[in-house]
């Protein structure tokens, strides 16, 4: 599975090819979902639940964000979508921890309730993937932002997304 | 919602499925007759969101409308968007990418049946 296509080179680092195509599709239709199900609540039944429905937009917005910054995917992007991202790994953990304990704090479920369960665990393990994928992905030889994205024509051939072999 | 319509809806969503994980298994991306395949699926599903319509004036027929034409318009808006998506890209997580909506696609219009027969 190595030599895909012509031009992987250079988009081995890119946050939105390779695997990052699939991960960004699956954050997308998580932020649609989410959308939906935020602008329904508020629209519906906003006073039930507050807490659990601004909740719910807040993960929409941030799910919206992660999407965007992962497809896009320049040196501020990539800083967005490790703090969107981290807060995704965060959200659902500290939500789904607190929904497993006491039920109904938030008064209706979320999102991120019994971490992520009404959604196939998907809010659950999607950060997690995406983190790994940031690091993945993340510019060589600078630390952390810039990398002026122009520069990785590394030698490194192709394999976006091979599977085991660690890039350093 | 009619069960024929459901029924031809969800089988078009899984070959269209089916198809794009072929090309996933050749290592090869989404081609132009996929889009055109997918573009087919979105005519079904407007199609049926039509019937629905219809469904839901003449006959009255009791549905949580908001939640329903949310759902309508997730599943419209996903395919278009995750065609262009995947077309863009030229290795085989494009066709990945095509599977998943498609896939996508057809689990909504499934809860689709589940929130017209529910309320």
């Amino acid at each position: 599975m190595s030599g895909t296509d012509p031009a992987p080179a250079a988009g081995a680092r890119r946050t939105g090819s390779g695997f990052g195509r699939l991960l960004v599709t699956v954050y997308g239709i998580l932020a649609f979902a989410a959308i939906g199900r935020s602008s329904y609540e508020l629209a519906t039944k906003f006073s039930e639940a507050p807490v659990a429905y601004s909740l719910s937009t807040l993960s929409a917005v941030v799910y919206v964000l992660a999407t965007v910054a992962l497809a896009k995917g320049g040196p501020r992007w990539r800083v967005v979508a490790w703090v969107t991202v981290g807060f995704e790994a965060v959200g659902v953990l500290a939500v789904g921890a607190a929904s497993a304990v006491s039920p109904d704090v938030f008064g209706e479920t979320t999102v991120w309730s019994g971490f992520g369960q009404g959604y196939g665990y998907v809010p659950l393990v999607l950060p997690f993937v995406g983190l790994w994928w940031l690091w993945r992905t993340r510019p060589r030889g600078t630390s952390g932002d810039d990398g002026a994205a122009a520069a990785p024509a590394t030698p490194e051939p192709t394999e976006p997304a091979a599977p085991d072999p660690e890039v350093r | 919602m009619v069960l024929p319509l459901l029924i031809v809806v969800l089988l078009a969503c899984a070959a269209l499925a089916g198809w794009a994980l072929w090309f996933v298994v050749q290592d090869r991306a989404v081609i132009l007759k996929q889009l055109i395949g997918a573009a087919v699926v979105e005519a079904l599903v407007v199609v049926q969101a039509v019937v629905a319509g219809v469904l839901m004036v003449t006959r009255d027929h009791p549905v949580d409308g908001p939640l329903f034409w949310g759902y309508v318009a997730t599943a419209l808006v996903v395919l278009p968007v995750a065609a262009i998506w995947a077309f863009a890209e030229r290795t085989k997580w494009s066709s990945v990418v095509l599977a998943v909506a498609a896939l996508t696609v057809g689990f909504l219009d499934w809860r689709l049946w589940q929130i017209w027969g529910a309320a």
